[in-house]
């Protein structure tokens, strides 16, 4: 009796083991990987369709040369669920199916987790998180998909400065990795420039930021900056800060997600001055191009935003990695990617940098942005140039 | 005084001994196979059906318990800490893993255990959230938001456990050892907990000191899900407050009700088929959760007593 | 000072927000000994319907709320009827269906909205100031809403037959049913006032804050803790704590900033629990 149930047990167990043989016609399969459901779903889906796109462009021409043969590219995303262990498992799932190459993960928890595992897998990976250890030397295989804001705070700051002369500044970010390794470099570079800065943070999940508004505002700051807190959260600040009767400029030193700070929080008029980073020059006609090429392409519209822009190049460039090493091993497709140079047709020019920040460079910079509304009317985004380390 | 309840007769029955066959045999599947995959889906199970038994002895006291990922968090970070001093001996881990959450159990059993049936549930939910907030409060000694990455791997008799297989080979001694202290203390109280969880006020009327065993109970468990934090630290190498949110909880939890919470086979089974098909999910992105409550609905409304319970009284049904 | 004054406006909305869920959820444990696991899943529908009716329809908002109200209360009846019914005694089975008909209405709302923020807003904006204080008015109609919210369901629970037979159900149901009380129709009854109760707040509060797949989350948290403070199966209990909870939660994120805020608030429940284990005004817990 008990003996049955352990064969039914021993038959799961087995069950697990199986893994179905795929029938494989020249295919090159790429895995894309972050949240995909839950709060930072739009970044995870982002990531998947930036690889979509990357993937369809290869395969509208034929398909990927890979020495001899020409494959056809398919993607294979994972939700990595914005957990270490997540995006863990995804790294060994993927590499079940002979995946060595990653477009992803997005979030700090991600990269943590992913690090170790997709070293031990000989996976290559690009993450997008604004983590301190985002790149490490004793992680080669690991890229980062644009600079965290050591690269750029400085230049955002310099500008808003001259459009909104600031003394002082509070920075509120979530009280998780993937707030506080970017307040804590945002305040360092505001402070380089003279600017007092205070940082506040907010346990992850709060929907009512009134009394952080109520303490943020009792330091009387000229200027307070959102950092990275996800749009969602970051739209309801900005729209509980101007009920409060803040009027001073309010910052964005931290990710995309805009378009949904202003939904949230009212429109341009409640918004009234702001400014931000963009991790895309979102002015550029060449790049808005990349919304109608992936339309075109896929027949559908894209998800993420901004986002998708700024994941693009990673995912172009593995690919054209991989054709240039004629295999998709991890390690000859890194070899190829180094010697590369930082060229996309739709972002441009750009460098490689990290070697300052993590001691290897490995960290695509592009062409950024500086965003600035005045007066509740958007001025646009300006083009900043990318710069060596 | 007579003890009004007999002792079990035989330490250890059918199911009993069937869990810990399983866990035994488990060390052979990575011998038997190089694929990643399995490793992976392994491992994520070995670990879950850990935390699944933590679960299930509080369970067997009609308690439902989500404190486990707290514990998990002080076998997990003790651990990590201990790395970070290059204290890396498995004995030496394994005792820590077991023993600092079982004894922070103490004082935490003796405030939350007055508190019956839902109270304790929520309770224990709080207590979850309290520790994460302490994880990120305490960056000295934690790594804060950061966690604690890159931490060395296990030492067993001198070799170190750094591949794919031997990590999972670990995970199956660990699951054993759990099985083992889960099978014998469900078993020797079995009739101790059974009072309890049939009714807690007439147990007591009849002599039974109730709040030792659900003491006992407690603290085991949370030696138990300490060792599960052990285990998720080493598969994944970092500590991380992502890994121990309250949320976890519920997975546990439900690997135990959708296997079974009458017998110790109930949460192995649970939790083999839902990692399995979490995994299955898992490239589907944002389908995942959907399925995965959909899965839920069907066998607690299909599959009474979970899978186990369902299979046994088929089989009794048959003979 | 007015620092102080402004925490406590902040608080008082909070509870105002909190009371409505928490009465929604000790609701339907009082009476069917469910943890409602989905309770911030219909409060995400709740928005997601008004906001659907606001935006697609063309409706005016408070028909968008009725709307959310109906739609909500409508899922509710059905799900307990159908599902919940069968395994009703089985406390620990309804938990997981619950948990189970969350994930899949979480995940059916994220396919169908998507994952961003939606543009949702409150129909009254402004506030009434007194110098560096405010008090939004959209909060204190939010305030008056849930005043007669409580004042409604007091009335239906005491002066209704209904009522009458829900309170019966839930004082001792092998009784009731022997004076011929139908749980049949009562439970699904009680089931769809909570949950159409959970649908309210969320047309309320999502164009407050926000409506996105991420709100469901820290709502379930903070029924749980609500009710725990309050006492299981208390309504008194529940608003009360409800109250408490806001009140405190703003004065320690005020003072204490945000992170330190939560923890304090968690302990201080804990802490009481001890001293207090029924909760404020909770009666001696029933098994679950």
């Amino acid at each position: 009796m008990k003996i049955r149930t352990t064969m039914l047990v021993a038959g799961l167990a087995t069950g697990v083991g199986i893994t179905a043989a795929q029938a494989q016609s020249c295919e090159l399969k790429i895995g894309a990987m972050g949240p995909m459901s839950g709060g930072a779903a739009q970044w995870g889906l982002a990531m998947y369709s930036a690889t979509e796109l990357a993937a369809a462009e290869v395969n509208a021409q034929g398909g990927l040369k890979m020495g001899a043969k020409t494959c056809k590219v398919v993607v294979v995303p994972y939700d990595s669920k914005y957990t270490a262990d997540a995006a863990a498992a995804g790294s060994n799932a993927l590499a079940a199916q002979d995946i060595k190459l990653i477009v992803g993960p997005v979030g700090s928890p991600e990269a943590t987790g992913i690090k170790p595992v997709a070293a031990r897998n000989e996976q290559l990976a690009w993450n997008a998180s604004y983590a301190k250890n985002a790149l490490e030397t004793k992680y080669p295989l690991m890229f980062h998909i644009a600079p965290g804001p050591s690269a750029w705070a400085d230049a955002v700051i310099k500008k808003a400065k001259t459009v909104f002369p600031m003394k002082s500044v509070v920075l509120i970010a979530p009280n998780d990795q993937g707030g506080t390794d970017i307040a804590s470099v945002d305040a360092e570079a505001y402070k380089a420039n003279g600017v007092t800065a205070t940082e506040e943070y907010y346990q992850r999940g709060t929907t009512n930021f009134a009394p952080i508004v109520t303490r943020v505002l009792a330091l009387k700051p000229d200027v307070v900056d959102t950092a990275s807190s996800p749009p969602g959260d970051a739209g309801v600040i900005v729209k509980q800060l101007r009920l409060a009767g803040f009027t001073g400029a309010i910052g964005r030193l931290g990710g995309p997600g805009t378009d949904e700070i202003v939904r949230v929080s009212g429109g341009l008029d409640v918004l009234q001055n702001f400014y931000w980073f963009e991790t895309v020059a979102t002015a550029d006609p060449k790049v808005q191009e990349i919304d109608a090429l992936y339309k075109k392409l896929l027949g559908k519209d894209p998800v993420g935003g901004t986002a998708m822009w700024a994941d693009l190049p990673a995912a172009r460039m593995t690919l054209k990695a991989v054709s240039m090493a004629g295999t998709d091993d991890a390690k000859a497709v890194a070899v190829a990617l180094r010697a590369m140079p930082v060229e996309d047709p739709n972002m441009g020019k750009g460098y490689w940098t990290g070697k300052k920040a993590f001691g290897i460079a490995q960290e695509l910079h592009f062409p950024f942005g500086i965003g600035i509304i005045k007066d509740g009317k958007n001025l646009g985004v300006e083009r900043q140039e990318a710069h060596r380390d | 005084m007579t003890p009004l309840i007999p002792r079990a007769r035989f330490l250890l029955g059918g199911a009993e001994i069937a869990a810990i066959l399983v866990f035994a045999a488990a060390f052979a599947v990575p011998t038997m196979t190089r694929s990643v995959l399995v490793y992976s889906v392994m491992n994520q199970a070995l670990v879950g059906v850990v935390a699944a038994q933590s679960v299930w002895i509080m369970l067997r006291m009609n308690l439902l318990s989500f404190a486990s990922p707290a514990f998990m968090a002080i076998g997990g970070y003790t651990v990590a800490i201990a790395g970070q001093h290059d204290i890396t001996d498995a004995f030496v881990l394994t005792a820590a893993a077991f023993l600092l959450p079982a004894l922070v159990a103490v004082p935490l059993g003796a405030l939350v255990l007055r508190l019956k049936g839902t109270y304790f549930v929520l309770v224990t939910f709080v207590l979850s959230q309290i520790m994460q907030l302490l994880l990120f409060e305490t960056p000295g000694l934690t790594g804060g938001s950061n966690g604690i990455s890159g931490i060395p791997p296990v030492t067993f008799l001198g070799t170190e456990l750094a591949t794919n297989k031997q990590v999972v080979l670990f995970a199956c001694g660990i699951a054993l050892l759990a099985t083992i202290i889960t099978a014998c203390l469900t078993r020797y109280f079995r009739q101790h907990f059974a009072a309890i969880e049939e009714n807690e006020i007439l147990a007591e009327s009849l002599g039974l000191v109730v709040w030792r065993y659900k003491a006992l109970g407690f603290v085991v468990a949370a030696g138990i899900a300490g060792l599960a934090g052990y285990s998720l630290v080493t598969m994944l190498l970092t500590a991380h407050p992502s890994s121990f949110e309250s949320g976890t909880a519920v997975d546990f939890i439900a690997y135990t009700i959708v296997g079974g919470r009458a017998s110790i086979l109930g949460p192995v089974v649970g939790t083999a088929s839902l990692v399995y098909a979490t995994n299955l999910f898992g490239t589907h992105g944002q389908y995942a959760q959907g399925l995965y409550g959909a899965l839920i609905l069907v066998v607690v409304l299909a599959l009474r007593g979970g899978v186990v319970g369902t299979v046994a009284s088929l089989v009794r049904r048959i003979r | 000072m007015e620092q102080f004054l402004q925490a406590g406006i902040i608080g008082v909305s909070l509870g105002a927000q909190y009371a409505l869920l928490a009465l929604g959820f000790t609701l339907i444990f009082g009476i069917l000994g469910v943890v409602n696991f989905s309770h911030g899943g219909f409060y995400m529908l709740g928005g997601y319907v008004a906001f659907a009716c606001v935006e697609h329809l063309g409706l005016p908002y408070p028909l968008a709320v009725l709307a959310a109200i109906l739609v909500t209360a409508a899922l509710g009846w059905v799900f307990e009827l159908l599902l919940i019914e069968r395994l009703v005694d089985d406390h620990l089975a309804t938990l997981m269906l619950t948990l189970g008909l969350y994930l899949v209405m979480s995940t059916v709302m994220l396919q169908v909205f998507g994952p961003l923020a939606m543009d949702f807003r409150f129909p009254v904006t402004g506030a009434l100031r007194a110098g560096p204080i405010y008090a939004p008015l959209e909060n204190l109609i939010v305030l008056a809403i849930c005043l007669m919210a409580i004042l409604g369901l007091w009335l239906v629970l005491f002066r209704t037959d209904l009522g009458r037979g829900l309170r019966a159900l839930a004082d001792d149901r092998q009784v009731a049913m022997a004076q011929g009380l139908r749980p049949r129709i009562l439970f699904p009854a009680a089931f769809a006032l909570a949950t159409g109760l959970a649908g309210l707040t969320g047309a309320l509060v999502t164009p407050i804050l926000s409506l996105s797949p991420g709100v469901a989350d820290p709502v379930l948290a903070t029924s749980f803790l609500t009710v725990i403070l309050g006492g299981l199966g208390s309504l008194g209990g529940a608003a009360l704590a409800a109250f408490i909870v806001g009140i405190v939660e703003a004065y320690t994120s005020v003072y204490f900033g945000g992170s330190i805020g939560a923890l304090v608030l968690f302990v201080l429940v804990l802490l009481l629990l001890v001293f207090r284990p029924q909760g404020l005004l909770g009666r001696e817990a029933r098994g679950a």
